[in-house]
């Protein structure tokens, strides 16, 4: 049986049809499986995989594969090019587990690719309807999640499914959040253990945000951990009377986890209303925050708050990197993240104990951070009715863009937006299936540049700096070949020398390139992958 | 044919004198959503549309508007924007109450026709010839391609802008006319608008209108000249009089005739 066949079967209708589409996926499935059992063996992660979105639980998206190098990175050239079907751009970080490549496009679309010839083993398509909801974000999916014989991707309109990894063909649904009140998915999953960790976009519709775990192999809800806290929760004294009810803090990118900790690092996003904190007076806690959740129960272990009372739309969702370095004189589990902020933090990942902080672009907010990780903040920056200019814009310093560490060179390459914008305020009522943000931004795009920035984990000062025409919307890859690689808005798709910052190396995609490129081996070749504008672009050594 | 038949239809609509609107809102109502329409206005369409609506980067919007009919339909322009302007939505801004007062002062605004400016569109056209304007501008299809095409422009901007535009051409210059200039480390300087531009590679169209390709690895510099304009000031070329002429002139301009 064919994904392409039960497409057809769905018949377009999103809503109606994915019960009846679950149900006659379950009632085939046995038969399927027990043919699958038989003939193809249980898929495992090998050497050169790049089994999940981040690369590794650490996130540090560092590949270590070598044959890349600084002296013959010149010699890359294209070795094939994927076109998904239909118009849909490719924010994407392509999954590798097995020699098979699976990479997704918006809205929401699966393609299973060879790895060699990039030619589709099995294309999966959800119909979005027009109708479905996307208030804050493209109509994008970034990514999935594997374990064993299941691709688990989130959609659209807001279900978890759990695809067969050989065919493309669904084994399992669940309704994560509802799309017509603005929730959405187009984070990649994690696989942890037997849970498959999915986050909620929403943060712009006055959702009140929270990240899923559900059973792997049946989809059951394991645990939610909402957060916004209910009244007499902790942290609910952050919220005055029922604002709590759309406090925001969505989870719309994936995060990181430590094995030996047992601990997932969660990023939350802005609280709701955005600009106008009139109605949420106080810290509007977990949001704008980094939350350390313990895998079997789904309880807070410690959370840490960047952005108290965030009212620019700083989210804290970019992907947390778990490192070991030497912070104040002795080795620690830290983790680092340069946050929407303009800040660049390191904390103890087994506490949450802020270590330091340093400002990593322009920021005009905040004095700097006190020594309890607190920001020091500037009198009259708040979004007001005639408009206050802030940097960073409401995009941030950084964004979803993936930053990526180097264990070899202990520095951190954070994709960076220098912007500043105009913050309105305006007045704000709750309608569901609307914007819930209480004002505007007018951004300084002529002004505005980007860069791929390297940070010193240990201090988070700059080392190099690669300028780029325009804030950045593209992920970056380290390699043990020395190499670092990224995107511009303008197409370009480049290798930098990982210690100093030089570029070695160009290709002109045609597109923007808003997705994060990894590395693979299939037949002991390397290969950088890496989307532009619709397609996805393979290279390899001549 | 369709588009030119669509613009007529657009022109007709912009020239029939305006009576009132099919849609009254009742008095009471529409007075206070005027009065705290005029607030939201100030602080979000201002911007472009100029203060009490006289028109700016965004159109002047006195007299009939050439997208709505309605306040319904205003509302709607509000929260959508308009495919192919630069109107952009206000969904993300704007709660449904004060895109509907911001519609109810935009439809006051309606009522009262654009104040005639000052100038004679004849004599206007005249000086547009002889001022060498259609060197680098194109109205109707005829003329150079080195500014921006004049065509629609009396239905996109306000006569505060095009004077504006005609005195100090650097201090608003439209999206995609940024100059720049790069001097190459060897070989002469190029200077001209930015066609293109990525990590590698610039283009740009010099004043003749011949497109250079340039590696930035080979310049000693490439400056980004955000205050600047290809287009001579007419404040010294122009008396007060000519300048209203041509204001007056480039109002007319509202799409193929």
């Amino acid at each position: 049986m064919s994904a392409k066949l039960r497409l057809a079967e769905a018949g377009g209708q999103p809503h109606v049809g994915v019960a009846r589409t679950a149900r006659a996926v379950a009632r085939r499935a046995g038969a399927v499986l027990a043919i699958a059992v038989v003939t193809v063996p249980l898929l495992a992660q090998q050497a050169g995989d790049w089994p999940m979105y981040s690369g590794a639980y650490d996130s540090h998206r560092f590949s270590p594969l070598k044959q890349i190098t600084i002296d013959n990175v010149a010699k890359l050239r294209p070795a094939w090019v994927y076109q998904p079907p239909g118009s849909g751009s490719i924010e994407s970080t392509p999954v590798v587990v097995n020699g098979v490549m699976y990479v997704t496009s918006g809205p929401t679309a699966v393609f299973a690719l060879d790895l060699k010839t990039g030619k589709s083993i099995w294309e999966w398509t959800r119909p979005i309807a027009p109708s479905v909801l996307n208030l804050g974000f493209p109509r994008v999916n970034r990514g999935v999640a594997v374990l064993e014989n299941m691709v688990y991707v989130g959609t659209l309109d807001g279900y978890l499914f759990a695809l067969d990894a050989r065919a493309g063909v669904e084994r399992w649904s669940v309704h994560v959040g509802d799309n017509p009140t603005g929730h959405s998915i187009t984070a990649a999953p994690l696989v942890v253990g037997d849970k498959v960790i999915v986050g909620i976009s929403g943060g712009e519709a006055g959702i009140r945000g929270f990240l899923d775990a559900y059973d792997a192999h049946t989809g059951k809800l394991a645990w939610r951990f909402w957060t916004v806290p209910a009244p007499g929760e902790p942290g609910s004294e952050s919220w005055p009377g029922d604002s709590w009810i759309h406090g925001g803090g969505a989870t719309w990118l994936t995060g990181s986890y430590d094995p030996a900790l047992k601990l997932l690092y969660w990023g939350t996003g802005n609280p709701g209303p955005d600009w106008n904190g009139d109605s949420r007076k106080g810290d509007n806690l977990y949001t704008s925050s980094l939350v350390a959740i313990d895998i079997e129960t789904g309880k807070a272990r410690w959370h840490f708050q960047f952005t108290p009372h965030d009212v620019h739309d700083w989210d804290a969702n970019q992907i947390p990197i778990l490192v070991d370095a030497e912070v104040g004189g002795r080795q620690r589990s830290v983790v680092v993240t340069a946050n929407r902020n303009g800040f660049f933090y390191a904390l103890d990942r087994k506490t949450g104990e802020f270590l330091f902080a340093a400002p990593y672009a322009k920021q005009t907010w905040a004095k700097g951070i006190d020594e309890r990780g607190r920001p020091i903040e500037i009198p009259g920056m708040e979004p007001s009715e005639k408009g206050t200019l802030v940097y960073p814009s409401l995009q941030g310093s950084t964004n979803w863009a993936s930053p990526s560490f180097s264990p070899i060179t202990n520095m951190l390459y954070v994709p960076v937006r220098e912007m500043g914008s105009i913050y309105y305020k305006t007045g704000v009522e709750y309608k569901p299936g609307t914007y819930y943000t209480g004002g505007s931004e007018k951004r300084l795009d002529e002004e505005s540049w980007g860069a791929v920035r390297a940070l010193d984990v240990k201090t988070g000062k700059q080392a190099w700096d690669f300028k780029l025409p325009s804030p950045t919307w593209a992920g970056v890859l380290s390699t043990a070949g020395g190499l670092v690689f990224s995107g511009s808005n303008e197409g370009n798709f480049y290798a930098l020398d990982a210690t100093s910052g030089k570029p070695l190396w160009q290709f002109q995609t045609g597109g923007a390139v808003r997705s994060g490129p990894m590395s693979y081996l299939a037949d002991n070749k390397q290969y950088i992958a890496v989307a532009g504008g619709h397609a996805l672009f393979v290279f390899a050594l001549d | 044919m369709r588009r030119r038949l669509r613009v007529l239809a657009l022109a007709a609509l912009l020239i029939t004198p305006r009576t009132g609107w099919s849609q009254p809102r009742p008095a009471a109502t529409a007075a206070t959503d005027v009065t705290a329409g005029r607030r939201v206005f100030d602080a979000q369409c201002a911007w472009c549309h100029g203060a009490g609506g006289e028109g700016g980067t965004g159109p002047n919007l006195h007299g009939r508007l050439r997208h709505a009919t309605t306040s319904a339909s205003i509302v709607e322009i509000v929260m959508n924007g308009i495919p192919g302007t630069d109107m952009p939505s206000f969904r993300l801004g704007l709660t449904d109450r004060s895109a509907r007062q911001a519609a109810a002062y935009v439809a006051s605004l309606s009522r009262t026709p654009a104040r005639p400016g000052p100038g004679n569109a004849e004599r206007g056209v005249a000086l547009y010839q002889s001022s060498g304007c259609a060197s680098c501008h194109v109205v109707e299809g005829r003329g150079g391609v080195i500014g921006p095409v004049l065509t629609e422009i009396g239905a996109q901007r306000g006569p505060a802008y095009l004077r504006e535009s005609l005195l100090k051409p650097a201090a608003s210059h439209p999206p995609g006319y940024l100059v720049v200039r790069a001097v190459p480390a060897s070989g002469p300087e190029v200077r001209g608008i930015r066609v293109n531009e990525d990590v590698f590679w610039v283009e740009i169209r010099d004043q003749a209108g011949t497109v250079h390709t340039l590696r930035k690895s080979e310049l000693s510099r490439l400056d980004r000249e955000i205050d600047a304009s290809l287009m001579p000031s007419y404040e010294s070329r122009l008396t007060a009089p000519q300048l209203d002429d041509l204001v007056a002139y480039l109002g007319t301009l509202r799409g193929m005739k």
